[in-house]
């Protein structure tokens, strides 16, 4: 053995490992979450989310109150998708009451759900920018957001909250001013779409931080549960649109956007942030589809007033934003209550991949994991 | 009395950098913690640079601050803030290394004391080249040119052997 | 500024009362560095709260957003504001915080972005110190900005703060390099550290033909710019180089427990050094003062200089008293009424026009460049540093010395001579 070749006989440098706490408040907020990183230098070994600083005890509550005053609550699950929330709820019930809603109103509801799946999506990519670094694409997106907040607050009274699909129906139907309004949106998104991929899609420092970041194999991403365009990411071409059509969804035509590894590997950060994309534009698609097919007629079924339903239990799910959301009621024919309403919370299950995913990199790269993800703590804890 | 005025600045600078020094150098010494005499060092090489600026030799007291402050100080900082196991470092001195450092720095002072007083020192004049850059350029690449490529070639297998130590290990 | 001294000495002084005419060069000088640092000082200051409003109002308009256009007329007496309050803050530290070090650190960082300033010209004859070794000087004085930088790290007695002090530390030494190798490309092509000197060889075609940065001077000096130019917003921290600050903003940067006017020191060497990299970027690159028009104002060979018009003006009929000093005052005013005095004036007017007006332009850049751009992780931008900057700017330290030992540092002109 050489010089070089034998080892030189020092004492080992000890590199602590630390445990980095992130938040439960941080400046770049996907809500009240807590990370802890167990890290060894510069990289992460383990994360570990903490959740449930955002209960509100919505299950039990769901409990107590009628199944009319449960819809606002469900508003508040994933704040940013309402309408979706709220739509897959009154499709529970209406199920296990067996109402028929009047054609104007699925339609209107399935309007008003990919117009909000369209805000929630440029919601996540002006807050994944920001998490990022890019200060502009978060004001540009919020921008045309805005936009579609005048038209819910027209057709609602809320910018955030609406309360508009209701069981039965929706609670009122849209005057001309608001179909001019949507019929405007459709006609400046797709511009100000090209914009952002301008500004932020195709920018080589965007690409460095998120390709090949974060890959959630299709098979951790099936074996989490994951739902939405976290799983659509990696490739598994699942839509609750597509695949278990509900409201008027088999009558419109779009496309599902499956990641495909364009620029790293498929399942990795830019994929997904890709699907929410792509997403935004196929769901322009479906409103304009909509808007032209709206048909005639009332937008409330008759409802009893105290609607009781008869025993039994339901499942349904929607395509919200972020995946799946679920509700399972359970119903007692002498209650004006749910006897159990359990919600399956996208979020709930897409966090769950974190501990999985974020290993082995930098503490840079578990900010963007955790933002390619887009979770909204509202339904992570409900 | 012009005189005194003509060397008035020069003596004012020299008594304020020797200040400097001096007071960095003692802080450093004695302070109670590393991190402390460490940012005393760091005076102390300024002051060092502002000698060489003194006598006229602007590019080495430039490359005293470069390669002294920037670079080994800045090592040293590195070295003393992320290897220290604890925030604050007490030094506990015992009454005997005071003494003992002491008595050695004494016989080292008396050597050097000699050795000034002994030593020819001539009244020189300064003439301050204007152009201190080229002339050392000049030098370092034609009279002392085996000692520059010696010292480069010394810099490089520090540089690799740096690299070769604290590479990961495959475990 | 020999200029300066010599006109102060024998103009001024001289012609106020003698003996103060015999004071030695060295008070004279003193004097004369205290009146000359003032502005330099003033106009530091001013920049960076000039571009404090600057960056706020661009960002503004790059976000489809008006900036701040309250206070004052477009919101331009904003950073008057930001002062007072950030003045009237209160002052605390963090417990168990190194007190004296703690304090100190902010000073350091902003006597490292300003002493930068002596060397830099303002025009061919504005400068505090027209230094042999100019482009050297200003390179090692980032390095106290860096110490500066380790201590705030240090003193709030915070992990965190400690670790993204050190990082930010580490990205600054690291830019230094190929920063220090691009200008030696600039050195090597001209001959010379003097940053006036590298300067004034820039004139030419029209004021802008012979500018460093043109690929038909020297295609490795374009090369350097550009890298010069991202070494510099690296080196500045400045976005997407902004990583140290914003991650450990997550658990806690290095200057968040600076509160108050510790914070505005951070803040303003931060703009200060972003000047002085797009100001040493334009004397170095992109020609400095020179520019079109001037030389229509360029001062004849024995045309009298400012200074030698004012002496002239503040001329004391006998030396006796203040009555004098008026009279004085009024023949000083009265030169401003000489197109001999304005000529050489507004000569010295443009060429510092110029000069900060692509300085600005610069720093417009990199502002710019902040609110488009993405962080980049800190693992790339060490990556980015030692792997493509470095050895790219080596290529172009060579090819700049085979440059000048083969044909001329520009090489239009030597293609254009060769063939006579």
């Amino acid at each position: 053995m050489t010089a070089i070749e034998r080892p030189l006989p020092r004492p080992e440098l000890e590199t602590e490992e630390l445990l980095v706490n992130m938040g439960p408040q941080h400046p770049s907020t996907h809500g009240v979450l807590r990370l802890v990183i167990r890290t060894d230098g510069e990289m992460v070994r383990e994360t570990w989310p903490h959740i449930g600083y955002l209960h509100r005890c919505f299950e039990k509550i769901a409990q107590e109150v009628t199944f009319p005053q449960v819809v606002p609550y469900t508003d508040r699950l994933d704040y940013l998708a309402s309408m979706n929330n709220a739509h897959s709820y009154c499709m529970a019930v209406e199920r296990l009451a067996g109402i028929k809603i009047p054609p104007r109103a699925e339609y209107l509801r399935v309007i008003f759900s990919e117009l909000n799946r369209i805000a929630s999506h440029l919601l996540a990519f002006g807050t994944y920018a920001l998490d990022l670094g890019a200060f502009t694409p978060f004001l540009y997106g919020f921008r045309e957001r805005e936009l579609l907040l005048d038209i819910f607050e027209k057709v609602s009274g809320g910018r955030l909250l609406y309360h508009y699909p209701r069981i039965g129906g929706v609670a009122r139907d849209i005057t001309p001013e608001i179909a001019k309004d949507i019929e405007q949106f459709i006609r400046i998104f797709p511009q100000k779409w090209a914009e952002y991929n301008t500004l932020l899609s195709y920018n080589k420092i965007f690409i460095e931080r998120t390709a090949n970041v974060g890959v959630i194999l299709p098979q951790t991403a099936i074996r989490y549960g994951l739902t939405g365009p976290c799983l659509r990411g990696s490739g598994v071409a699942y839509d609750i649109r597509k695949a278990h059509p509900y409201s008027v969804y088999d009558k419109v035509d779009f496309q599902i956007a499956v990641g495909q590894g364009e620029k790293g590997t498929v399942g990795d950060c830019w994929d997904r942030y890709w699907v929410r994309m792509v997403e935004m534009m196929e769901s322009l698609k479906i409103v304009d589809q909509c808007l032209k097919g709206l048909p005639e007629g009332p937008v409330q079924a008759k409802v009893a007033r105290v609607l009781r339903l008869p025993d039994g239990e339901a499942y349904t799910r929607a395509e919200n934003p972020r995946g799946e959301l679920g509700f399972y009621i359970v119903s007692d024919k002498k209650r004006t209550n749910a006897v159990r309403c359990r919600v399956r919370a996208p979020s709930f299950c897409n966090l769950s991949v974190t501990h999985e995913v974020a290993k082995d990199c930098l503490v840079a790269d578990v900010v963007a994991i955790v933002g390619s993800i887009d979770i909204v703590l509202g339904e992570v804890d409900r | 009395m012009s005189d005194f005025f003509q060397h008035f600045g020069q003596t004012v600078a020299f008594i304020a950098i020797t200040a400097v020094v001096i007071g960095s150098a003692l802080a450093a010494t004695f302070a109670k913690s590393i991190v402390h005499a460490s940012f005393a060092l760091f005076f102390t090489l300024l002051g060092m640079a502002g000698y060489y600026f003194l006598l006229g030799a602007d590019f080495l007291g430039i490359t005293q601050v470069i390669i002294y402050v920037g670079g080994i100080l800045v090592l040293l900082l590195f070295g003393v803030l992320l290897t220290s196991r604890s925030l604050d470092q007490l030094q506990i001195r015992s009454r005997a290394s005071y003494i003992a450092a002491s008595a050695v720095g004494l016989a080292v002072l008396a050597m050097l004391w000699k050795a000034i007083i002994r030593g020819p020192w001539q009244h020189v004049t300064p003439v301050v080249p204007q152009q201190t850059t080229q002339s050392l350029g000049r030098l370092l690449l034609t009279d002392y040119l085996l000692a520059f490529e010696f010292s480069s070639v010394t810099l490089l297998a520090a540089l690799i052997g740096a690299a070769y130590i604290v590479r990961r290990r495959e475990k | 500024m020999q200029e300066f001294v010599h006109f102060l000495q024998h103009d001024v002084l001289a012609r106020i009362s003698p003996p103060l005419g015999a004071l030695p060069d060295q008070i004279v000088l003193l004097g004369a560095i205290l009146v000359g640092a003032a502005p330099i000082v003033a106009f530091m200051a001013v920049i960076a709260m000039a571009w404090t409003y600057g960056e706020r109002r661009i960002a503004g308009f790059i976000q489809a957003r008006y900036g701040p256009n309250r206070v004052g007329p477009e919101g331009v007496l904003q950073p008057l504001a930001d002062g007072i309050k950030l003045l009237a803050k209160e002052d605390i530290a963090p417990a168990g915080a190194d007190r004296p070090l703690y304090e100190l650190a902010p000073l350091l960082v902003f006597v490292g972005a300003l002493l930068p300033f002596v060397a830099l010209p303002f025009s061919e004859k504005w400068v505090i110190s027209s230094m042999a070794a100019g482009v050297f000087y200003v390179l090692a004085f980032e390095a106290i900005e860096v110490i500066g930088i380790i201590m705030a790290g240090w003193a709030p007695n915070s992990k965190w703060s400690l670790y993204g002090g050190m990082r930010l530390a580490a990205q600054m030494v690291a830019y230094e390099i190929p920063m220090g190798l691009c200008l030696l490309t600039v050195v090597a092509l001209a001959g010379t550290l003097n940053l006036g000197q590298i300067c004034q060889m820039q004139g030419g075609a029209f004021g802008v033909g012979n500018w460093m940065v043109w690929p038909w001077v020297s295609p490795f000096a374009t090369l350097a710019f550009f890298m010069f130019f991202v070494g510099g917003l690296a080196a500045t921290k400045r976005a997407p180089f902004d990583l140290p600050e914003a991650e450990s903003e997550l658990v806690a940067g290095f200057h968040t427990e600076y509160s108050g006017i510790r914070f505005a020191f951070f803040f303003m060497a931060e703009y200060a050094a972003m000047y002085v990299v797009c100001a040493v970027a334009t004397v170095c690159f992109l020609g400095g003062w020179h520019g079109p028009f001037r030389e229509w104002l360029a001062p004849a060979a024995g045309a009298p200089t400012i200074s030698d018009l004012l002496g002239k003006a503040v001329q004391v009929k006998t030396a006796d008293g203040a009555w004098f000093v008026w009279a004085n005052l009024w023949g000083a005013l009265s030169v401003l009424g000489k197109w001999a005095f304005w000529k050489p004036m507004l000569y010295e007017l443009l060429g510092a026009f110029y000069l900060i007006a692509k300085s600005f332009f610069l720093l417009f850049v990199m502002v710019w460049m902040r609110w488009t751009l993405p962080r980049i992780r800190i693992d790339q931008v060490i990556y980015m540093c030692l792997k493509v900057l470095l050895p790219f700017s080596l290529l172009c330290v060579l090819g700049a010395a085979a440059q000048t030992v083969f044909t001329d540092w520009n090489l239009l002109h030597w293609l254009l001579s060769a063939g006579k």
